[in-house]
């Protein structure tokens, strides 16, 4: 029964810690050997579990025993899967930090602020929300060199208005609370009662389900624009975006180079929505 | 007449708000291409183009004055349909001819995939809204199915019915992820079709219509003004149908950004000729021009859905223009 009830979270949580701690172990980890290219020995060798066809023999005599098989060019997918969280880690934090931090205030002064400041906040939440997150996207990598440092950066500040929203509206209505109020009668200064009394204790459930969310759409905004003009991670350092890219063309050949990050991609973006909203959920009822 | 004024008034505030966010979001457009590093205009163009086109884009993007100067030229041009003149994609012809046919093909998929999912879910929240709990067995398949993002579900779809033409319909055929065995738009519906099913299930749109419109029903059954309509022996679907119109709206002008990016996306992996399509190929080969007018296309989309559907709640809804916000 207990495990029953927290199935979702012992699911969704231990994904995202396996991400987390991969995405930190990944840069002291020296694959160079697994990673070597070599066409002639390895090249589409079948995973563990299944066997090879005629073809496969061919461009793969001897089997490595990877589990994961490998690529066209004989490097191990499941090795490059486990480096390719280190492309995403950082930006995705990057991202979802600078995303949580700025939409936080401003959705606290959008909410609890009154006047010029108010109304300029929330245009600015406006207008940022109105650019089509794609597009401009593929705009700022048209004009500047693309990297994925950029495009999670650029991927944050889009990210801004959806996060001021949600706090925009728990703070609203927190605002006129009695406790609130009483805070205010006591003389606490509006800072404190703000940042403290609303924003870590009451808002931080909310804060923790958005960046859950935005680490999740890193993940997909980095494998999507890969895919579709090679503005992410570049080869040789792998990504998950830049190994369906590559293994497109041989799709015929092998479903593996492609498949498994792709599965990898879906279920990691999966975990961290389902997470976010967990703990949000579990938080809330605590609350209440 | 004061019903009429107040209309009026609440229309016209709108529309302002909707000309200042189209200000806001053109000049955040705009200021990213003046902050192109180095030399502007040869940071802006492919590698080669002459002196001549390059002058020309100066002149174009307003890039040969001062920020807000230009900026203002450059709008004004926009608006009045000079987006300037492609560089590579079509050569020599104006991004606007080019962009607003394929364009259209754009608004035309994202809107009727939309419309699509908001239809499905409609169904599928009148279907399960008299159960207040919802079964976990078939809740979380869904719910994991259609919240896998656009871009994989249309790649486990293209290698899925490529997949099926090898080894059911012609096993000779050799096909990569960037092949399509049912063949271009130009030569059926087929892709489009598949591709609008691509977005319907994707990105987690179909579980958030559910969802939104599941909660809205439940709230709307056990309400005081249902029940005492109920105790009647009347209808109640006619009042239900009339207080869900506002969140139905709602939603789809909310979910239009979201559909309008992952139709890029979609497009690209189906070879649908759209402007998201028409954007990828300008961009790979830094077809500024086009890029940027196609751009502006969107946002311009996005501001003129919110405030259509503004006025439509507006004129549905007498709450709107009592609210008068």
């Amino acid at each position: 029964m207990v495990l029953k009830q927290h199935l979702g979270l012992l699911a969704s949580g231990s994904v995202v810690a396996l991400f987390c701690l991969f995405g930190f172990i990944a840069p002291f980890v020296d694959y160079s050997a697994q990673d070597a290219v070599n066409q002639r020995e390895r090249q589409f060798c079948p995973p563990l579990f299944l066997d090879a066809t005629p073809q496969q023999s061919k461009t793969c005599p001897k089997p490595t025993g990877s589990f994961f098989g490998t690529d066209h060019l004989g490097r191990e997918v499941g090795i490059r899967l486990f480096k390719g969280i280190q492309a995403v880690f950082f930006p995705g934090c990057l991202a979802a930090l600078l995303a949580i931090f700025i939409g936080g205030l401003l959705g606290a002064v959008g909410g609890y602020g009154r006047g010029i400041f108010r109304g300029a906040t929330l245009g600015f939440i406006r207008i940022i929300d109105t650019l089509p997150r794609m597009v401009f996207l593929i705009l700022i990598c048209t004009i500047f060199r693309p990297s994925i440092t950029l495009i999670a950066l650029v991927a944050g500040i889009l990210s801004i208005p959806t996060v001021a929203t949600v706090v925009r509206d728990k703070v609203e209505r927190l605002a006129s609370e009695d406790y609130i109020l009483a805070y205010i009668a006591h003389g606490f200064r509006p800072v404190k009662i703000l940042l403290y009394h609303i924003l870590w204790l009451q808002c931080r459930s909310l804060l923790i389900r958005q960046a859950s969310f935005i680490f999740g759409y890193i993940v997909f905004i980095e494998a999507a624009l890969c895919y579709l003009g090679d503005y992410g991670v570049q080869e040789p350092d792998p990504s998950w975006g830049n190994m369906i890219a590559q293994a497109k063309s041989y799709a015929l050949m092998s479903t593996w180079p492609w498949l498994f990050p792709s599965l990898a991609a879906m279920i990691t973006i999966a975990a961290f929505m389902a997470f976010g909203n967990v703990v949000a959920n579990r938080d809330e009822v605590v609350k209440r | 007449m004061n019903r009429l004024v107040g209309f009026a008034g609440v229309v016209s505030k709108r529309v302002a708000s909707a000309m200042a966010l189209l200000v806001g979001a053109s000049s955040i457009i705009y200021l990213t291409v003046r902050m192109a590093p180095g030399n502007a205009v040869d940071a802006i163009t492919p590698m080669g183009t002459p002196e001549d086109i390059k002058q020309q884009l100066a002149v174009d993007f307003g890039l040969n004055e001062g920020p807000i100067i230009g900026y203002f030229s450059w709008l004004s041009r926009a608006i009045q349909g000079d987006l300037g003149d492609s560089l590579v994609v079509a050569m020599g012809s104006r991004v606007v001819d080019e962009a607003l046919p394929a364009y259209w093909i754009t608004l035309r998929l994202s809107a009727v995939a939309l419309l699509a999912c908001l239809f499905i879910a409609f169904l599928a929240a009148l279907a399960t809204s008299h159960h207040q709990r919802r079964s976990g067995l078939i809740a979380a398949p869904i719910y994991f199915v259609t919240t896998i993002p656009s871009f994989i579900m249309a790649v486990f779809l293209i290698h899925g019915i490529n997949s099926f033409v090898r080894y059911n319909v012609s096993p000779d055929v050799i096909f990569t992820l960037d092949w399509y065995a049912l063949g271009q738009p130009s030569d059926s519906i087929v892709p489009t079709l598949i591709g609008g099913l691509a977005l319907v299930l994707s990105d987690g749109l179909f579980v958030d219509y559910l969802n939104a419109l599941r909660a809205e029903l439940i709230k709307l059954k056990t309400s005081q003004f249902i029940m005492s309509v109920r105790s009647r022996g009347a209808s109640i679907w006619p009042h239900i149908i009339r207080n869900l119109w506002v969140p139905l709206v709602a939603g789809y002008a909310a979910r239009l950004p979201l559909v309008l990016s992952s139709v890029v996306i979609v497009e690209k992996i189906f070879g649908i000729e759209g402007a998201g399509f028409l954007l990828i190929e300008a961009a790979k080969v830094r077809d500024l021009p086009m890029v940027v007018g196609v751009s502006l296309l969107f946002t311009m989309t996005i501001i003129a859905v919110d405030l259509l559907a503004s006025i439509v709640r507006i004129v549905t809804d007498p709450r709107e223009v009592a609210r008068g916000a």
